[in-house]
């Protein structure tokens, strides 16, 4: 393979994005809503310059597919990263955030806000990621065996947190009523169609994109570290690494990125364990360059997703969830049975 | 190690100067909502001919506050309706408003001309795009089978969606009134709720003395799933002079066979068309299985069918009370007795040719609750 050189990362991550680029003006082309491609540029224009206006095409395309694609764009990013950051960690292609029960703690935070608060603006995604973080947390403590944090040890206290969670979600499901468990039941499908809980929609995702940078950037610091773990964790305390915070570090990140993802868009599986490996099998596993092409290809395939999903069955929309893991499964099996040959 | 580190930083930079590129256009966007709300007398500058309509028609408008609390300006001149629900939908055609009605849901069949509307999609997840895209005044909606997420991002970018939470009869003729003022019909409103209160109080007034018939509401068979004593259906068994035998909190338990065992309901009733021969077919149904075969009520073919409009709530629920009433209490409306009614138990068959008789006699005479 040719050396890892900033050049190569570059025009790798380059054509990626060029790749979400084309997905993006697709999605944002397509719909329900007939809008030719110049009265897009013309109301994008018209938006960017602070010129906008009350028709019709701005409130589809500012009110409803723009902040969808940004949505579409996140969730993707931080499932994926976070998805290769367990992956790392936990030496093992099976580890995803739903494995580790982050997912199940934030849908169980959703549902409890649901019961206690359900018509209250944002409690959703705030207690979503409440669950999220204190399951990481117990995770984290059970997890641990004397005081290193053991790889087999983690995975199994995140699949048994995941499968009580997911108990007490089942038991909770029969209290909840009429629309809230509406709500519960696309929530739990992975759906980007509940609106930004508050007016100010670009503080909004000005607030998510930061998080995402913070945690997604702190992951990627480590990542020649991670490269070296991989290889062995003795030999990488040997060459000066300390594995025990570049440990800490990954799992804070990934699980903050899997909280942002899950507190939005609920539940969609696939992503965060698919993604990676088909970045894998493309441009080999130097985190280096996984990382920021897991990000990118996240966002490609959630939004490209999501643009299916509103479009195949329309004018009823399927959740995203359910897409990705329609086609995220053949895709996966049709690389991975190529490789081997 | 060195070019390693440089690489993560032009990455980082990358990465972050992409989102600020990003987050730019998410202000622009916001900045463009904020104005569209300020500058919404004036014309617009490159709308299509409909979205100008529509910005006309928005001009007067009033503030409304929907069953749901949610807060908004409707026009006083409501042109184009979108229905998210069957009900609705139904109540907008009983209404004789049915030209207002610019789209409805894909559940929408009754009456069969709502299936002819353009649709845009379920009611629990219809698409926004496609609601936008029919430019409507108001959009109605119902707790009763639509997400609150829909009703919020429509609210978000500015169509106004009144959401109606109707959980008693008393509460859908309400919600009807109400819904005829929002469209400029309040006389055929007034009209059409007095006509279904004076039905319900003749049905109320004919069932003063007959005792409360125990029955079993199925609003699904496998999983059985029945009703709560919140939901509009409990309110409507009881005006139709029967009570459900679960009691629940929840709006739609799912109950054990165990349970319905213990309780030996009176009566069953399903819902489904309002075609006789499945109400044969459905007793016969629950004869050939396990546990419900031991029922008492199966036994003696006390399997009633109510119509589909039983679980809606709409005007066409006042007449389906009133053909369960006539089901359940035949004795109440003795003189104008059921023709349509299946009888199974060799007993009964005197009974049912007793009633043929009488109902021949009765539309020899013209009679026309028998006729309905």
């Amino acid at each position: 393979m040719r050396p890892l050189t900033p050049r190569r990362i570059l025009a790798i991550c380059g054509m990626l994005a060029a790749i979400l680029f084309v997905v993006v003006v697709i999605s944002l082309r397509v719909g329900a809503y007939p809008i030719s491609m110049r009265d897009i540029v013309v109301t994008l224009y018209n938006g960017a310059v602070g010129n906008g206006d009350s028709s019709e095409f701005s409130q589809v395309i500012f009110g409803l597919r723009l902040p969808r694609i940004a949505l579409g764009i996140l969730v993707g990013a931080a499932l994926s990263t976070s998805g290769a950051g367990f992956q790392a960690l936990l030496r093992n292609p099976l580890a995803d955030p739903f494995v580790l029960g982050v997912s199940s703690g934030a849908a169980l935070g959703a549902m409890l806000s649901l019961i206690i608060a359900p018509h209250t603006v944002g409690a959703i995604q705030l207690a979503a990621f409440i669950g999220a973080a204190a399951t990481i947390a117990a995770v984290y403590f059970l997890g641990r065996r004397g005081g290193q944090l053991d790889s087999a040890t983690l995975l199994l206290a995140g699949i048994i947190a995941a499968s009580f969670l997911s108990a007490i979600i089942i038991f909770l499901l029969t209290l909840v009523n009429g629309p809230g468990l509406r709500s519960m039941t696309f929530w739990l499908m992975g759906d980007l169609t509940a609106p930004p809980p508050t007016q100010n929609v670009l503080g909004w995702f000005g607030f998510l994109y930061f998080v995402f940078i913070v945690a997604a950037g702190a992951m990627y610091t480590t990542s020649s570290d991670l490269n070296l773990i991989l290889t062995g964790e003795q030999e990488a305390g040997h060459l000066g690494v300390n594995v025990t915070r570049v440990k800490l570090v990954v799992y804070v990140a990934a699980s903050v990125l899997t909280g942002l993802a899950v507190s939005v868009s609920g539940t969609i599986g696939y992503v965060g364990l698919l993604v990676p490996h088909v970045m894998r099998m493309l441009f080999g596993t130097d985190y280096r360059l996984l990382i920021p092409t897991s990000a990118i290809g996240g966002a490609i395939v959630i939004v490209l997703a999501d643009t299916l999903g509103r479009t195949i069955v329309a004018p009823t929309e399927l959740p995203v969830g359910a897409m990705t893991a329609l086609a995220g499964a053949p895709v996966f099996i049709y690389l991975m049975r190529r490789r081997i040959r | 190690m060195a070019a390693s580190t440089a690489t993560q930083r032009i990455i980082a930079a990358a990465l972050s100067l992409a989102c600020g590129v990003f987050a730019c256009g998410m202000r622009d966007a916001s900045a463009a909502g904020i104005h569209s709300q300020q500058s919404a007398t004036a014309p617009a500058p490159t709308p299509a001919d409909p979205a100008a309509q529509t910005t006309a028609n928005k001009r007067a408008t009033k503030l409304v506050t929907d069953e749901t609390g949610r807060r908004m300006a409707i026009p006083l001149n409501v042109q184009r309706v979108v229905s998210l629900a069957p009900n609705l939908t139904e109540t907008i055609y009983a209404l004789g408003l049915d030209a207002k009605l610019a789209g409805d849901t894909t559940y929408c069949d009754i009456p069969l001309a709502a299936k002819e509307k353009p649709h845009v999609g379920a009611p629990q997840n219809p698409s926004l795009e496609a609601i936008v895209a029919l430019h409507p005044d108001l959009v109605l909606a119902t707790t009763s089978i639509n997400r609150a997420e829909t009703a919020d991002a429509l609210l978000k970018i500015g169509v106004p969606v009144y959401t109606s939470d109707p959980h008693t009869i008393t509460g859908m003729l309400g919600a009807t009134a109400l819904m005829a003022d929002l469209l400029g019909a309040s006389e055929q409103g007034a009209t059409l709720v007095a006509q279904l209160q004076k039905r319900l109080d003749a049905l109320h007034a004919a069932l003063q003395d007959q005792p409360m018939a125990h029955v079993l509401f199925v609003v699904w068979e496998d999983p059985l799933i029945s009703i709560g004593q919140n939901t509009f259906i409990a309110d409507a068994l009881r005006w139709a002079g029967a009570e459900s035998i679960i009691v629940a909190n929840q709006n739609w338990p799912q109950v054990s066979m165990e349970e319905v065992v213990r309780l030996q309901p009176e009566y069953i009733v399903l819902t489904a068309d309002h075609l006789a021969a499945e109400t044969h077919e459905h007793v016969h149904n629950l004869r050939d299985r396990p546990t419900w075969r031991e029922l008492r009520a199966v036994e003696l073919g006390h399997v009633v069918m109510a119509s589909e409009e039983f679980t809606r709530p709409s005007p066409g629920l006042v007449g389906a009370i009133e053909s369960l009433a006539h089901e359940l209490h035949p004795d109440a409306f003795a003189p104008k007795a059921e023709n349509r009614k299946v009888k199974i138990e060799a007993g009964e068959l005197l009974y049912a040719a007793a009633a043929l008789t009488e109902s021949a006699l009765n539309s020899a005479k013209g009679c026309g609750t028998c006729a309905r």
